[in-house]
């Protein structure tokens, strides 16, 4: 098959951004066609977006988004998979490229959730969930966040500590990462066993707390890919190669899976993107992990094959996530303290990974020679997941 | 294809589903049957609509969360959810009508009020001690 490199990456701030929808993600686009080095040659645009019908009364967006920059009569699609949109856009990208339909696809993931109060965003993803047996009683993708931890803390002796811990990495590379939309570190004593951690950290989903979840977030991020056969017309960057890609899903409800903890589409989306590569869990020198809640970061490192069923505990504990550790995860901030624009996620991560595959991440948050990188952009609760692995070649 | 809850609006019944060629049961319902691929048609025109068969009674709990970031419809100071599993197996989520909720716990499942949205009320279940 066709091989695909990522030649030009773009990202904007994330954080509460006052433009128009499309606006933000012709920034991202246009960031990334300056990386590459282009101003026009794109055959064909896959836009990922969730809420731009529900959020922001806006469809056809993807047409929109190539005439706003003057891409036309490039081919464009909306790609809308949930929170996993971005990762389907790529996909969609390197399928484009792989089968010979185009040379050259320029992948945009957006969102604008800010616009609207902080319950209607949570409200418009719960929208993701079963109609009558999920939405209807109210149930939100954060209270899924707290019946999950529950199961896993009580099965695992996952504690309060190791999810504040994961908050204080995710704050900390955050602060290093000039697209976070969390600017601000946080501390053991502030947000764990400080005198005011109630105050400061309160619960939200029991038994999680505040600290354990993402903010909401406006913005967008984009990428630019060719056929590795044709990467001579790229000579700003070295393409950094798309190994494998993965996907799997799961039932829509949740209790409807025989073991709630097993989150079989993230390990399935994995495999099927190890096999790919042709690599496994070992050679991967970093992670983006879906960590809307920080909970799945543990779950997913698991997963994924870093560490085994109710392991990852002990990995915290030994900093083995950290940046500097065996296995960094969320060099970015991740979902948490990064921010999650939902459609803008999944190319974020890939952003991500290849700006550390390239070297050209902020000083104390570049991994030291990293070989593979591996993103997993999760849909729904786990019912859509993609896994992506990105070489360095 | 509209959803079964918007066909019987008014009832207060929450169902599972039972596939009529091999019995297996459902909760939501799907629109083929796993197992034998037979077909539902919510509408009876084309195929029998899956026999309507109430939940509620007892369960177990297998987890739970209380959530103080309150939707729309709903009105008290927090709300707590299960997942629950019923002793033929069947499982649901539910809202948690239980002061201090423990993993495990035998719960009773009923159908009651759980949302009141502009013009439109959802009944569900409700999980209340056994
Ligand atoms: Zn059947």
């Amino acid at each position: 098959m066709r091989q695909v490199g990522i030649v030009g990456i773009g990202h904007t701030k994330f954080g509460r951004m006052d433009f128009d929808l499309v606006d933000i993600m012709s920034w991202a686009a246009l960031e990334a066609m300056k990386d590459a080095g282009i101003t026009d040659g794109i055959d064909q645009v896959f836009v990922a977006n969730m809420g731009g019908s529900a959020i922001n009364h806006q469809t056809g967006i993807a047409s929109s988004l190539v005439s706003r920059i003057f891409l036309e009569p490039a081919m464009a699609e909306l790609i809308e998979n949930g929170p996993a949109s971005g990762s389907s856009a790529v996909k969609c990208g390197y399928m484009a490229i792989a089968s010979g339909m185009a040379d050259v696809v320029l992948v945009v993931g957006g969102e604008r959730m800010r616009e609207v109060t902080g319950w209607k965003a949570t409200d418009f993803v719960a929208t993701l969930s079963h109609p009558d047996a999920e939405y209807a009683y109210g149930l939100t993708l954060p209270a899924f966040a707290g019946i999950f931890a529950r199961a896993y803390v009580e099965r695992y002796g996952l504690t309060e500590k190791h999810l504040a811990t994961l908050a204080v990495k995710a704050h900390r590379n955050a602060s290093l990462n000039p697209f976070a939309h969390i600017e601000e570190s946080a501390t053991l004593s502030g947000i764990w066993d400080g005198p005011h951690r109630d105050v400061v950290n309160p619960i939200m989903a029991d038994p999680l707390r505040l600290y354990d979840f993402c903010p909401v977030s406006d913005g967008a991020a984009a990428v630019v890919l060719c056929g590795l056969d044709v990467a001579s017309r790229f000579t700003k960057h070295v393409p950094v190669r798309i190994a494998g890609i993965g996907q799997a899903t799961d039932t829509h409800c949740v209790h409807n899976r025989a073991d709630m903890l097993d989150l079989k589409a993230v390990r399935m989306a994995a495999e099927r993107a190890y096999a790919m590569a042709g690599i496994g869990p070992k050679e991967i020198s970093l992670a983006e992990l879906h960590d809307a809640f920080l909970i799945l970061e543990v779950a997913e490192s698991e997963e994924v094959g870093f560490f085994e069923r109710g392991q990852a505990k002990a990995a915290i504990e030994r900093g083995e996530t950290e940046v500097t550790g065996r296995i960094p995860i969320n060099t970015s901030g991740g979902l948490k303290a990064k921010g999650h624009p939902v459609g803008a996620t999944g190319v974020s991560q890939i952003h991500e990974l290849v700006k550390q595959l390239r070297g050209q991440a902020e000083a104390g948050r570049q991994v030291a020679e990293p070989k593979f990188g591996l993103a997993v952009n999760f849909g729904g609760f786990g019912n859509n997941v993609v896994a992506t692995i990105l070489a360095k070649e | 294809m509209v959803s079964t809850r918007d066909l019987y609006a008014e009832d207060r019944n929450v169902y599972a589903y039972r596939c009529p060629k091999c019995g297996v049961l459902y909760h939501p319902a799907p629109m083929v049957c796993k197992g034998c691929r037979n077909r539902r048609d919510p509408s009876e025109a084309v195929f029998p609509d899956f026999e309507k068969v109430p939940m509620g009674g007892p369960c177990r709990l297998l987890s739970w969360t209380r959530i103080y970031a309150l939707p729309e419809g709903i009105d008290r100071p927090s709300i707590a959810f299960g997942i629950v599993e019923f002793d033929n197996g069947l499982r649901a989520a539910g809202q948690l009508m239980v002061a201090d909720p423990q993993s495990g716990a035998r719960l009773i499942a009923k159908s009651g009020l759980v949302r009141e949205l502009v013009g439109r009320d959802f009944y569900g279940l409700q999980l209340f001690e056994a």
